[in-house]
């Protein structure tokens, strides 16, 4: 249980953080230098997230036995470091349509993860009439 | 109430689409990009090009001063349109300084006025800026300070160009005017061109450009490579129509009412067609020993990444002893070496270990097909050298910290709406000449930093600066020394230091991508 709220608080981190980035990127080319430092900082704040956020797909993976967070937030983290280096580079041709991706790809992670408790995915799959119950229970908590 | 009953089929259905999408998204931008990027649009000639490394390389004459006395050089250019052969059998018209293209090379020394009276022939307006100089306001060349031809009808402050805007302070003549220039600067390589509101492009398309090289004692005793052995180097580029004649996407063809060029050359026009001091990719014959080649991207949009190669592929060192204003402290040996529009490069080649008959190429790794070819030179005979390149170069060079600055400023440099049309702003404007955008104190140390949506060199008239960062890192190393342009790549920012020095008056600060420049990427500078 715990595990599985410590991964939707770090994708909802993560989500929020990598939402500030094409922020400061407008507002750097609109021409506050400053932005650029923030566009900076904000790179690597997402990229560490990101790398939290893989240690503890792992855990999801080992203790609840679901793999997909773990392939679904690697992809994710390794498209995070190319487009680290792609925005250094200046490779604007990449960075860009990358960035966008990399929003989208941490978008749909934020709606699975948020779509129903890890915990009792797995169970889904095995016994689904026990299921029932499960989505008054998270509305509960919510 | 979430669906529960996603098969494990339309899972991969919905990550299969997203993942072609991100495929095809990244595929296409990988492929259909500028890798590396450029800002500009290629024309495309219409007549057959010659053949690279045939032409001699031409050195453009040094002019002769009409009068010395009293502690002044006296100049005078007449401003005409001529036919050149700038392809091999092929008549060009051009608009010309004197009767060639580049113009005609002053030679000053520091400290030593000169003043140049230019008599305008050409059918438009004219007004001469000397690129880099420390010049009086007066004399600076002010877009609308224009010397009208003889038979001119229309009021330069009503023309059509910019929203027909006009400007109370022009200061306008009639077929002459006298520019005088202190000169009291560091040694340099600077150039004249044509300033006119809303179309410089053009005009130094068409040919008004030329060198002007400030020299002292203190440089000349350094022993640096002189005489035959020094080259100025004016890179353009151009493109030819099925008449040999220069073609360029104006508006408006005459160049006298409608500014601004075909919506594909918004970005800046590039030629196809490589001239270096106004020959097709020249061959020039020197002795096996050091040279001193003084490069300057007289381009209009054109960037160059320079490297020289030998024929079995070996890479010769540029060797750069000084930057757009003058010596560097020290020397940079650069493997390449990007030049973006206006920026010049003073740089040491060796052709020492080129056996004689050895053919060394200056290539452009920016270009592609015939543009990346520049020119090339031909080794034809051992020769002794006493030229040497001193470890330290200058002492002279201004020590300005951040602490020192009054003022830090945000500039951005970017594509918008003027005027309901495309163009190009600064800080969201484009020029006006009557409006004040910037203001500083005669004294004042201030940082600027510069932020750039796609390629813009950055040019301030009266002062140079020094590099102070790059995208929030150090600077590169063609960075070094006093420059006057800086080159920002797309995305990039930079921050430079300077002092308002000298003189009071009103200046400017513009992109020296001549098309940019031309809609709307120019900004007025107040000194008080």
């Amino acid at each position: 249980m715990v595990t599985g709220w410590v991964m939707r608080a770090l994708v909802s981190a993560h989500a929020v953080a990598i939402f500030g980035q094409p922020v400061f990127a407008g507002i750097y080319l609109s021409g506050d230098y400053d932005a650029l430092r923030w566009h900076a900082a904000g790179a690597n704040v997402v990229t560490s997230i990101g790398y939290v956020q893989l240690i503890a797909a792992i855990v999801v993976w080992v203790r609840l036995r679901q793999a997909w967070p773990f392939a679904a937030t690697l992809a994710l983290v390794a498209a995070e470091t190319v487009q680290y280096f792609a925005g250094m580079d200046g490779a604007l041709w990449l960075h860009l349509p990358l960035g966008v991706l990399t929003i989208v790809a941490l978008a749909v992670l934020f709606i699975a993860v948020w779509r129903q408790p890890l915990k009792q995915a797995v169970q889904q799959a095995v016994q689904q009439p026990v299921l029932r119950p499960a989505p008054r229970e998270e509305n509960a908590d919510a | 109430m979430p669906e529960r009953n996603m098969t494990r089929r339309r899972v991969l259905g919905i990550g299969g689409t997203l993942g072609a999408m991100a495929v095809t998204g990244l595929a296409t931008s990988a492929k259909l990009s500028r890798r590396p990027a450029a800002t500009g649009a290629q024309l495309r000639s219409a007549v057959p090009l010659p053949p690279p490394y045939q032409v001699p390389l031409p050195i453009p004459a040094v002019v002769k001063p009409v009068d010395t006395s009293a502690g002044v050089d006296r100049y005078q250019i007449t401003q005409r349109e001529t036919t050149l052969e700038i392809l091999p059998g092929v008549t060009t018209s051009a608009w010309t300084y004197g009767g060639t293209f580049p113009g005609p090379t002053i030679e000053s020394r520091r400290g030593r006025p000169v003043t140049v009276t230019h008599r305008n022939e050409l059918p438009v307006p004219t007004v001469v800026h000397l690129h880099g100089g420390h010049t009086p306001a007066a004399s600076d060349g002010y877009p609308t300070d224009l010397v009208m031809p003889g038979g001119w009808q229309q009021t330069p402050h009503t023309m059509a160009g910019m929203g027909g805007m006009s400007d109370p302070r022009a200061v306008t003549s009639r077929l002459t005017r006298d520019y005088t220039f202190p000169l009291d600067q560091r040694p340099t390589l600077l150039w004249y061109h044509d300033h006119r509101m809303d179309f410089t492009a053009p005009a130094i398309w068409r040919g008004l450009a030329g060198l002007h090289i400030i020299r002292d004692d203190t440089e000349e005793a350094l022993g640096l490579p002189a005489g035959p052995r020094e080259l100025p180097l004016m890179i353009t580029d151009r493109a030819f129509d099925e008449h040999g004649e220069l073609t360029y996407p104006a508006l408006d063809g005459t160049l006298r009412k409608r500014p601004g060029v075909r919506e594909a050359y918004l970005g800046g026009v590039f030629g196809d067609v490589i001239l270096v001091n106004g020959a097709p990719w020249p061959l020039h014959e020197v002795d096996a020993a050091r040279y001193r080649l003084r490069v300057l991207n007289a381009s209009n949009a054109r960037h160059y990444d320079l490297q020289a190669v030998t024929d079995d592929g070996r890479r010769l060192d540029l060797v750069q002893i000084g930057a757009d204003q003058g010596l560097l402290a020290a020397p940079v040996t650069h493997p390449n070496l990007p030049i973006a529009p206006a920026e010049r490069y003073d740089l040491i080649i060796d052709f020492a270990k080129i056996p004689v008959g050895g053919r060394v190429r200056i290539i452009n790794r920016l270009g592609s097909g015939r543009t990346r070819e520049v020119m090339a030179f031909h080794v034809a005979r051992k020769a002794t050298d006493h030229s040497r390149v001193p470890r330290v170069l200058s002492h002279d060079l201004p020590t300005w910290r951040r602490s020192d600055a009054a003022r830090v400023r945000d500039l951005s440099f970017r594509a918008g709406r003027m005027h309901g049309r495309h163009g190009w702003l600064i800080n969201g404007k484009p020029f006006a000449p009557a409006r004040t955008d910037l203001t500083a104190r005669l004294g004042d140390t201030e940082v600027w930093r510069l932020i750039a949506d796609v390629h813009h060199p950055i040019h301030l008239h009266l002062v140079g600066f020094r590099v102070l960062s790059r995208g929030g890192k150090a600077p590169l190393p063609h960075d070094a020394g006093l420059k006057d342009t800086v080159s920002l790549r797309p995305g990039e920012a930079a921050e430079i230091i300077t002092r308002f020095d000298g003189y009071r008056g009103r200046y400017l600060f513009h992109c020296h991508n001549a098309e940019h420049e031309d809609m709307g990427m120019m900004a007025n500078l107040e000194v008080i």
